[in-house]
């Protein structure tokens, strides 16, 4: 930020009451409710707002010429103007045309405008109001029927189409705010946000997910149960299956756009037992090939 | 996004006795009942303009009454002036 005394334009040494005044004369000029057509009088009103809390407290003042506080950071936090709203299309109960009623009355061309004006005014369309909803993977995947409760304590009904993605907004129409006249309801606008599972992933339309098996079924095979987003299905682990082996479940992904579905893709994991087998240790400990095999091969020449 | 008198309370910084007086004057005119009021995001910035015309601009009750008069009308006049801003261009497509 510039320096206080410059952005109010005056001498360093003004006393508190030129600071106010210079203060007041600025923002009035500058209040962005006061001008609503000055599209830079906001960044400006900031910048003397912020000046001003910094200079026009003569604490504060004191600190600052001394050089123990700087400009950095003074700038006035501010969340929404009344312009921002007044000058929407929205109804509210401080609009007034009381102003130019009397333009309205004649018959020219003018008054047809205004009057084609204030009554595109009276019917206008609700706003649409924008909702965020959290659901789960699987629900993202196989599709659910939510319930999402409004901040006025009213409840709005949502049927979650199979395979949404993150960020995906569902257009409820008519369930967004009451507009004026015969104007009719805007819509509901609902982004979906997709918490992250535990075990599933997605990439487009496939879905992988981490399957732990034991030793036994990765050697000798296995037909076994497998999760999937639309329920548990059984799927055959072939003989000498290893850490890393892909399996496809074909059509068990999410919907894509060609009206098929993706596939579920099952990356096994071999799992020892938790506990040491003597067994297990004494077939190991006899195992001539088991000496042999390097996994590690060229990563540790 | 409606709020209750308590939340707007607390959102816009204000005493209870300040806000009864500025409904009372109709600077801020609430929705729903006089039982159970309710407030929206216009509310607040509208409570912002006259807190910064009262403290910060020294303007005294009845000042703010007539610069709340007009500047509606200001906005009023413009919200129109957008319509016919749409209402030409309809008509001239």
């Amino acid at each position: 930020m510039r320096d206080p005394y410059e952005i109010l334009g005056v001498a360093r040494t003004a006393s508190a009451d030129d600071l106010q005044k210079a203060y007041r004369r600025l923002a009035k000029k500058l209040h962005p409710d006061l001008n609503p057509g000055n599209a830079e009088a906001e960044e400006k009103f900031k910048e003397i707002a912020g000046a001003y809390d910094l200079v026009g407290d003569a604490e504060k003042r004191k600190r600052f010429d001394r050089g123990e506080i700087d400009a950095a950071g003074a700038e006035r936090p501010r969340q929404d103007y009344y312009r921002d709203y007044a000058s929407s299309e929205q109804n509210h109960p401080y609009a007034d045309n009381s102003g130019f009623t009397d333009f309205m009355d004649s018959e020219d061309g003018l008054a047809e405008l205004l009057r084609r004006g204030a009554r595109a005014q009276a019917n206008r369309r609700g706003h649409d109001l924008a909702y965020r909803l959290p659901i789960e993977f699987i629900e993202s995947i196989a599709g659910a029927n939510k319930r999402l409760t409004l901040p006025d304590g009213a409840t709005l009904d949502v049927a979650i189409p199979p395979g949404i993605t993150e960020s995906q907004v569902l257009r409820l129409r008519g369930k967004g705010a009451p507009g004026s006249g015969k104007g009719g309801f805007g819509d509901a606008l609902i982004e979906v946000e997709i918490r992250p599972d535990d075990s599933f992933t997605r990439q487009g339309a496939d879905i992988y997910l981490e399957l732990p098996v034991t030793l036994t079924e990765a050697v000798l095979g296995a037909r076994i149960k497998v999760p999937t987003p639309t329920g548990a299905v059984t799927m055959a682990v072939p003989k000498g299956s290893n850490t890393g082996t892909m399996l496809r479940l074909k059509g068990k992904g999410a919907p894509n756009h060609v009206g098929g579905h993706g596939d579920q893709f099952v990356k096994l994991k071999v799992m020892l037992p938790k506990e040491l087998n003597p067994e297990l240790e004494t077939f190991v400990s006899g195992w001539e090939s088991g000496r042999t095999y390097n996994p590690r091969g060229e990563l540790v020449p | 996004m409606k709020f209750s008198k308590s939340e707007f309370l607390s959102l816009s910084g204000m005493g209870h006795n300040t806000l009864n007086a500025w409904i009372e004057e109709e600077w801020i005119i609430p929705g729903g009942s006089s039982v159970e009021m309710t407030f929206s995001e216009i509310d607040i910035a509208r409570a912002q303009l006259i807190r910064d015309l009262h403290a910060d601009f020294g303007v005294n009750d009845e000042g703010v009454g007539v610069i709340l008069h007009l500047v509606d009308q200001l906005y009023g006049m413009r919200r129109t002036l957008m319509e016919m801003r749409h209402a030409v261009r309809f008509t001239s497509e």
